[in-house]
């Protein structure tokens, strides 16, 4: 489709999502060639290493051409398509936003284009909630979903038809076609990993292939911890992260990076919580500044971002910047693990179940005796690049004792 | 054939005496003079803005409750009405709860659910009423009715006006209560007005004269003397509980203030005010009693300390906590019948 | 287990009922003597004598008023209005005596009043009502409508036990049309609804004896797979089941035997509205008597009720959708 000699044409360009971010993923596009959009209105959305998003269209107009298909990884700043804003003026003024355009799958509609419309896409067409719903869940295309309801309107039972499909409907109409859209996001049943499970993967590996990597454990007697809890009801995890915070304000080099040859020992303690997303994989929100926070303070920041993780709300800015990490998968009842260094970290401290044991204490006279107690085994993974075993054994010391003689 | 000043029956001025001790006697005068009191202070506390909605009183009326309610035992059963406050406080309810009642606090008897007089303390044998009038002769009823199936030595009593004697409750529970023959006492608080219709719009025949067209026995009291109407009650009680079923006493007196203190009653004649003023039935059992030695000024004081404190108390309680307005509506669990009530009268120990 | 008639599960209810507990009363007009206008307490009184099962005078607000009395001095009273229509008569002791009094008192009122509803047998304006939709929309007062044997069993045991005010609406159709395999002794039912059917491509919502109209409608259906909830209880509204039946089937089809402003189903219609847009693949239909008096003359009442066919209908245009 061509542009008269007196349209504007603005490009819509691959976003920066985060200062580290250098490319991104085109993931679905809203839109094909020869569609009006306004602007602001969600043109695409894309895949970043840290965080999945949607790109608001720069312009009000008329899309002329899609120039990265759906699955490809381009640079920041790379032109992803291009819209013709029809008068010479510039883009119309951004619109204000309300709660319902930012998230929610957007009904189009379609002005008239000069190439031969399917009968079956006549005009406005709307979409009933469910069906929106689902085609969002599934990454779908509904301008793609023959409809065989009233006048023509696409059913639940046609979106999902479509779902379970392997192949969408041929078009015959016209040869002018994107390429098909392949719904993104986890496939049930074998297929390719998910984006974020390749990220994940990646990083991991790059981690211990970088770092040379060990693990150091202690037993810690958590009954005072217990005790606070059930007067003060926060988690066990704001008590580990405290404790370990006081830990490195002895061993200090525990808070550093290291990238390369360049070691960084820093004194903000920005704590990184690993939040488990389910099948989707695992992200590590950071809690900057984290010294700042008293326990209490610290178990609401944890609620925070976790609720927040698993909501896919968090922006660039929440995962990075973070000097120590804390992975705590022990309400499975896992006792023990060998965790992978979160990069460009030094080390992270690993915090599984807390389970009753009968252990042996001994009173102030020498005496032995059984006693119930609930246990835990701290781990701490940690880069022999950046320090030694006595340091960590040292380390986690700290940690045992403050855990120990909380109050 | 109803006349528009119906004038009390006649009662010797010792009708109740046979009966009363004096510690009685006081008690009777003493619920007077608190219910009186409560309400001025209630009334002084409405103008003050501080008591939302209506206020209601019983003013010139209160021997009506005090003397009916003094003979009621504490496993018997009350359904009172807007002008009867002396009964709540001889069953056993506190003046500074009412005051807090009144002003829709936290520890009024309703916790600010319902208004002014519609209250009833469950866990003392009162039933609260409703607006919709006589509608607690029905459950008054009720509850004779239980009594009677299981056999109890106990019966129910309620209060209502006479124009609520024109609407179709009055004559369901009194048919009812006559046809089964029911342990109850019907209260008729003729005070001669029904917010403004006087009697000859509301009735063709005397009520009293309603009893025996149901069945039952009806008797007409001077509703200005609280012994007269305590021994009224006394003997409706005892026919009751021989099993011969309800009376319905027709207690004549006078509403002295309007029907709702937002109302100035001016169809009412003054001359009737008047009259009625000269029968006062607290001044009347004052002069009973200061014939028989009773330091009346030392009873009037402690009455007035009683309620200056409640009063006291009642202001500093809090307001209802809006989060709960939605509680409440469904009983969850075990449901709890009526409680005793405290019953003074010496007869009972 | 015995299989026992939509009636003779109530009757067994009340047997079982005043035979487990002291406290229980019958109250109603021609219910002793007579056994009931429909034959509910048909030997009743010869068990269980003129005091638990009390022929009243004819007085509903009297029957209502003095069930509350009872009630509060530690009686089980179970009132019956001998056609649901009554009620009027006791409405004020119901609503505003017995409804509000545990919210304004503390004070609870432990009656079940039982209200034999419903038309399609010519009884006219006065004798074929249902009332429900008022008692919904009272405060304080708890609704329930079986619609099988069973559950006219369970629900009543459930209502007498409940220290609340109980409305417990009989579908007089009922009575005889319907039979089932009914537990022996006390138990109860909860209040909440059935899944009579399950299904996935829509959903009839219904209650008393609009459930059997469309189970009875939607059995084959141009094979679609069609979802039949019976609501069992108005108040509480089992709104967890009503939403979770329109998240699988995202169309719905509403049925009221009431008359149609204001009835159980258009709460259940504005609920899924606000709480289950999103579910949704078609607007809520309703099939409903219109706002008219129920007429006395078969053409005219056939012609008002929801039946079979109006009910196919409504499903058949909504699946197309």
């Amino acid at each position: 489709m061509s542009s008269s000699p007196t349209d504007v044409l603005i490009d819509v360009t691959m976003p920066q999502m985060g200062v580290s971010v250098a490319e991104g993923t085109v993931v679905a596009w809203r839109v094909e060639p020869g569609d009006r959009i306004e602007a602001e209105a969600t043109i695409c959305e894309i895949s970043t290493d840290k965080i999945d998003t949607e790109v608001p269209s720069p312009a009000t107009g008329v899309v002329t051409e899609i120039l990265v298909p759906v699955g490809e990884t381009v640079d920041v700043g790379t032109v992803m398509a291009r819209i013709a804003t029809g008068d010479g003026a510039v883009a119309s003024p951004p619109q204000p936003l309300d709660g319902g355009t930012a998230g929610a799958p957007t009904t189009e509609t379609k002005s008239p284009s000069p190439a031969p419309v399917a009968a079956a896409r006549n005009g406005d067409r709307r979409y009933s909630p469910v069906v929106q719903r689902i085609a969002a869940e599934h990454g779908i295309d509904l301008s793609q979903v023959p409809g065989t309801g009233r006048g023509g309107r696409v059913r639940k039972q046609d979106v999902m038809a479509f779902v379970e499909t392997e192949e969408p409907p041929l078009h015959i109409e016209s040869p002018y076609r994107p390429e098909p859209v392949t719904p993104p996001g986890p496939v049930a049943e074998g297929g390719e990993l998910s984006r974020m499970r390749r990220q994940i993967g990646e990083h991991m590996k790059r981690s211990l292939e970088t770092a040379a990597t060990c693990t150091t454990w202690i037993e810690v007697d958590m009954s005072r911890v217990e005790a606070v809890r059930a007067r003060v009801g926060v988690t066990a995890l704001a008590f580990v992260a405290r404790a370990s915070i006081d830990a490195i304000r002895e061993h200090p080099s525990i808070n550093a990076w290291l990238e390369g040859d360049r070691y960084t020992r820093h004194t903000d303690v920005n704590l990184g919580i690993a939040v488990s997303l389910g099948d989707d994989g695992l992200i590590v929100p950071v809690i900057q500044r984290a010294h700042e926070l008293s326990v209490e303070g610290l178990a609401a920041r944890v609620r925070d971002i976790a609720r927040r993780a698993r909501g896919r709300e968090l922006t660039p800015d929440d995962v990075r910047g973070g000097t120590f990490t804390i992975t705590n998968p022990g309400q499975y009842g896992s006792i023990m693990a060998t965790p992978i260094i979160n990069q460009p970290q030094v080390a992270i401290l690993d915090f599984e179940a807390v389970i009753k044991r009968a252990v042996v204490v001994t009173d102030a006279d020498g005496n032995d005796s059984i006693a119930i107690r609930p246990m835990t085994i701290l781990g701490l993974s940690w880069d022999h690049r950046a320090l030694d075993g006595a340091l960590a054994a040292q380390f986690l010391a700290s940690v045992k004792r403050n855990l120990e003689s909380v109050s | 054939m109803a006349t528009h000043m119906a004038e009390p029956a006649a009662g010797g001025a010792d009708a109740g005496v046979e009966h009363l001790t004096t510690e009685d006697r006081i008690w009777l005068l003493r619920a007077m003079l608190l219910m009186r009191g409560l309400e001025e202070r209630a009334m002084s506390l409405y103008r003050q803005g501080r008591v939302p909605g209506s206020f209601y009183d019983g003013y010139g009326q209160e021997a009506v409750s005090a003397g009916a309610a003094f003979a009621m035992g504490p496993r018997d059963r009350l359904c009172i009405l807007h002008r009867d406050l002396a009964a709540h406080l001889i069953r056993g309810v506190t003046p500074s709860r009412i005051l807090s009642q009144y002003m829709g606090r936290e520890a009024g008897i309703t916790h600010g659910r319902d208004g002014n007089v519609h209250f009833g303390d469950r866990n003392l044998g009162c039933v609260g009423m409703v607006s919709m009038l006589p509608d607690m002769m029905l459950v008054a009823t009720g509850m004779a009715m239980a009594f009677k199936l299981r056999g109890e030595q106990r019966c129910a009593m309620t209060w209502f006006g006479d124009g609520s004697t024109s609407r179709g409750d009055f004559h369901e529970a009194m048919n009812w209560a006559g046809v089964q023959k029911l342990p109850v006492v019907f209260i008729l608080e003729n005070n001669q007005y029904a917010y403004s219709t006087p009697l000859d719009k509301q009735f063709a025949v005397d009520p009293v004269e309603r009893a025996a067209a149901y069945g039952f026995v009806g008797v007409t009291v001077d509703g200005n003397d609280v012994e007269a109407m305590f021994e009224a009650a006394r003997a409706a009680r005892e026919r009751a509980l021989n099993g011969d079923g309800p009376t319905l006493i027709e207690a004549v007196t006078m509403r002295m203030h309007g029907h709702a203190a937002h109302d100035d009653m001016k169809y009412v004649p003054k001359e009737q005010v008047e009259e009625w003023r000269k029968r006062d039935p607290i001044e009347r059992q004052e002069s009973r009693l200061r014939d028989i030695g009773v330091d009346i000024d030392a009873l009037r004081a402690s009455v007035k300390e009683e309620i200056d404190a409640a009063a006291e108390e009642a202001l500093a309680g809090p307001m209802p906590d809006p989060v709960t307005a939605t509680d409440g509506v469904f009983c969850v669990g075990e449901a709890e019948p009526l409680g005793d009530g405290q019953a003074p009268w010496s007869g009972f120990h | 287990m015995p299989t026992l008639t939509y009636l003779q599960a109530i009757s067994s209810a009340l047997r079982d009922e005043l035979r487990a507990d002291d406290r229980v009363l019958l109250m109603g007009e021609d219910i002793g003597v007579f056994g009931g206008a429909f034959k509910v307490t048909d030997g009743f009184i010869e068990e269980f004598g003129p005091d638990r099962v009390m022929d009243t005078p004819l007085a509903e607000s009297g029957i209502i008023g003095t069930a509350v009395g009872a009630a509060v001095v530690g009686m089980r009273p179970v009132c019956e209005m001998q056609f649901s229509d009554f009620i009027s008569c006791g409405f004020d002791q119901l609503v505003n005596v017995a409804g509000k009094m545990h919210y304004r008192q503390g004070l609870a009122v432990p009656i079940t009043v039982r209200l034999p509803s419903g038309g399609g047998f010519s009884g006219g304006p006065f004798h074929s009502q249902n009332p429900e939709a008022w008692f919904m929309h009272s405060p304080g007062i708890k609704v329930v409508a079986p619609s099988t044997a069973e559950d006219a069993k369970g629900l009543l045991h459930a209502a007498i036990h409940d220290p609340n005010p109980v409305c417990y609406m009989e579908h007089k159709h009922l009575y005889r049309r319907v039979k089932g395999e009914v537990p022996s002794g006390v138990f109860e039912t909860p209040f909440t609804a059935r899944v009579a059917r399950p299904g996935s491509d829509l959903v009839v919502i219904a209650y008393g004896a609009m459930v059997p109209v469309a189970l009875e409608a939607t059995e084959d259906l141009d094979g679609a797979a069609v979802e039949v909830l019976d609501l069992r209880s108005l108040v509480p509204l089992d709104e967890e089941a009503i939403l979770d039946s329109v998240e699988r089937c995202s169309k719905v089809v509403i049925i009221d035997e009431a008359n149609a402003t204001c009835a159980a189903g258009a709460q259940v219609a504005a609920l899924i509205a606000e709480k289950g847009f999103e579910s949704l693949d078609g607007p809520v239909v309703r099939v409903a008597t219109p706002d008219v008096p129920i007429p006395f003359s078969p053409p005219l009442e056939a012609a008002v009720l929801p039946g079979v066919d109006k009910v196919k209908e409504a499903c058949r245009e909504l699946l197309a959708y």
